[in-house]
C-alpha cells in the first residue's frame, strides 16, 4: 500500500529508515498507516476487541524494539505482519483459546457488525464462522494472502515454510471455504 | 492485488471483501489513544535495562551474551582449580563441549529477532530435553575410579554444596538470556535450560567429588530444578 504512494508521501521504508534515526513522528506515521489494517486482522483472528488492540499495540512495542535489526533496503510490511502473526499464535498457544472460539462467536458480534445491514451482518457473520473453522494454519494463509494481498513467496517468509506449503494451505483453505459456503446457500434455500 | 496466483473465484472474493470492510466511525479517536499506549510503553521501557538491552541489534545482544559468558568463563577457569590431570579425560571434554554447544544454541534460540517467524515449539522442547539428558549422561562419566578412590566417601555431603553453587551460578546467566529476550515463545524455559547448561559446565569443570549419584544428585539436578521451577513459575504465573 504506502510503498507505492506519491512523491511527497514517504515509503513505509523511508520512514522506518526516519525512525531508526531517531524521527518520533516517523513512528507515528507508521502507526497511522499499519494500526488500522493490524486491527482488522486481529479482530478477525481474535474476535475480540480488547485483545485485537493489545496485540496491535504490542506488534508496535515490539516493532519499536527490533527497530535497530531493520536493514535499510528490507521491506517493512513482512516484519510488521510477521510480528503480528507470532503474537496471534502465541496467544493462541497460551490461552488455547481455539477450543473456546465456538462459544464466542455466538455470543459475540463481529466488530465492524454495529454499522452493517442484517442480510449483510448474517452473511459475514457466516463467513466469520466459517473462517473459524478453518485450521489456525491455513487461516493465517488466508489472512495473509487475501486479506493482504501478500504474495505466496512472501506469505511463505512471514509464517516460516515454504511457499509450495503455503500453496497448498491456501488451496485448501479456499476450497473448504467455498464448500462451507455452499452448504450455507443451501441451508438457505 | 496479489498477481498470478489462484485467488479464489468472485463468489467467495466477495464474500471476503465483506469481512474486510474498514470501519470508519471513531477510528482516529481509537488510534490516538492506542497510539498514546504505545509511545508511553515505549518511552517507559526505553528508561529500562531490559529496554535498553532489547532494543540493541540482534548482532549486537548475541555479542554481549557472548562476551559476558567468555568473561565468566575465563575468570571461573583460572581463578578456580580444576579437577585433576587424571579427571581430564575425553569424556570430560565431550561434556564441557557439549554443554558449551547446547548453551550457544539456547542463546541463538533465545536472542532470535522477533521479524523472524517464531521458532516451532518442538525445538524448544527438543533442546531443554537434550539439555536434561546431556546433564543426566555427563554423571554416568564420573571421574576414573583412582580419583574417586583419593576423594573417599564425600560425594554424598558434597550434593547440596554443588547443588547450590550450580543455581547460584546458573542464575546470572537466566537473567542475562531475559535482559536480552524480546519476548520469543518458551523464551524462559530456553533460559531456564541454558542456566541448568552453564551451572553444570562449571560444575564439571571444577568439581572434584566423584560418583555417578553425586553428580546426578548434585550437578544433574541443577538443570532439572531450573527448567521445572520455571516451567512451574512459567505455568501458574499468568503472562502479562
Amino acid at each position: 500500500m504506502a510503498s507505492s504512494s506519491p512523491k511527497s508521501k514517504p515509503s513505509d521504508e523511508e520512514l522506518m529508515d526516519a525512525y531508526v534515526d531517531g524521527d518520533e513522528a516517523a513512528f507515528r506515521a507508521l502507526f497511522e498507516r499499519y494500526a488500522p489494517i493490524l486491527l482488522r486482522l486481529t479482530r478477525r483472528h481474535l474476535r475480540n476487541e480488547e485483545l485485537a488492540e493489545e496485540i496491535v499495540q504490542q506488534t508496535f512495542f515490539r516493532l519499536h524494539g527490533a527497530r535497530n535489526d531493520f536493514r535499510r533496503g528490507s521491506k517493512l510490511r513482512p516484519w510488521v505482519m510477521t510480528i503480528a502473526m507470532n503474537l496471534v499464535r502465541e496467544h493462541w498457544r497460551r490461552t488455547k483459546r481455539r477450543k473456546m472460539t465456538n462459544l464466542e462467536v455466538e455470543t459475540q458480534a463481529a466488530p465492524e457488525a454495529d454499522f452493517m445491514p442484517i442480510e449483510l451482518r448474517q452473511r459475514s457473520e457466516l463467513l466469520h464462522v466459517a473462517l473459524e473453522k478453518l485450521p489456525a494454519s491455513q487461516r493465517e494463509v488466508v489472512e495473509l494472502h487475501w486479506f493482504q494481498e501478500r504474495p505466496y513467496a512472501e506469505v511463505a517468509r512471514i509464517v516460516g515454510t515454504s511457499e509450495g506449503a503455503v500453496r497448498v494451505r491456501a488451496h485448501r483453505a479456499y476450497a473448504t471455504l467455498k464448500q462451507l459456503l455452499v452448504l450455507e446457500i443451501r441451508g438457505d434455500e | 492485488m496479489t498477481s498470478g496466483s489462484n485467488r479464489p473465484d468472485d463468489g467467495l472474493g466477495e464474500r471476503l471483501r465483506e469481512l474486510d470492510a474498514p470501519d470508519t466511525l471513531g477510528n482516529g479517536e481509537l488510534m490516538d489513544r492506542m497510539f498514546a499506549d504505545v509511545k508511553a510503553k515505549c518511552d517507559k521501557s526505553d528508561r529500562t535495562v531490559p529496554g535498553i538491552l532489547r532494543s540493541r541489534s540482534t548482532m549486537a545482544r548475541r555479542l554481549i551474551v557472548l562476551g559476558v559468558f567468555a568473561v565468566l568463563a575465563v575468570v571461573g577457569w583460572f581463578a578456580f582449580p580444576l579437577v585433576g590431570d587424571q579427571a581430564r579425560t575425553i569424556q570430560w571434554t565431550t561434556s564441557l563441549v557439549t554443554f558449551s554447544i547446547l548453551l550457544l544454541i539456547a542463546m541463538f534460540m533465545v536472542t532470535r529477532p522477533v521479524h523472524l517467524p517464531a521458532l516451532p515449539q518442538w525445538q524448544s522442547v527438543c533442546l531443554i530435553c537434550i539439555a536434561l539428558g546431556a546433564t543426566a549422561l555427563a554423571a554416568f562419566w564420573p571421574h576414573p575410579a583412582a580419583q574417586a578412590a583419593a576423594n573417599g566417601e564425600a560425594g554424598g555431603v558434597m550434593v547440596g554444596a554443588c547443588m547450590g553453587v550450580g543455581l547460584l551460578l546458573g542464575v546470572p546467566v537466566y537473567a542475562l538470556l531475559r535482559l536480552v529476550d524480546r519476548g520469543n515463545a518458551f523464551g524462559s524455559l530456553v533460559a531456564a535450560a541454558a542456566a541448568g547448561l552453564a551451572g553444570n559446565f562449571v560444575l564439571k569443570a571444577h568439581c572434584t567429588v566423584p560418583g555417578t549419584s553425586h553428580e546426578l544428585l548434585g550437578h544433574a539436578s541443577v538443570a532439572v530444578l531450573f527448567v521445572v521451577g520455571l516451567g512451574l513459575v512459567h505455568r501458574f504465573v499468568p503472562a502479562k
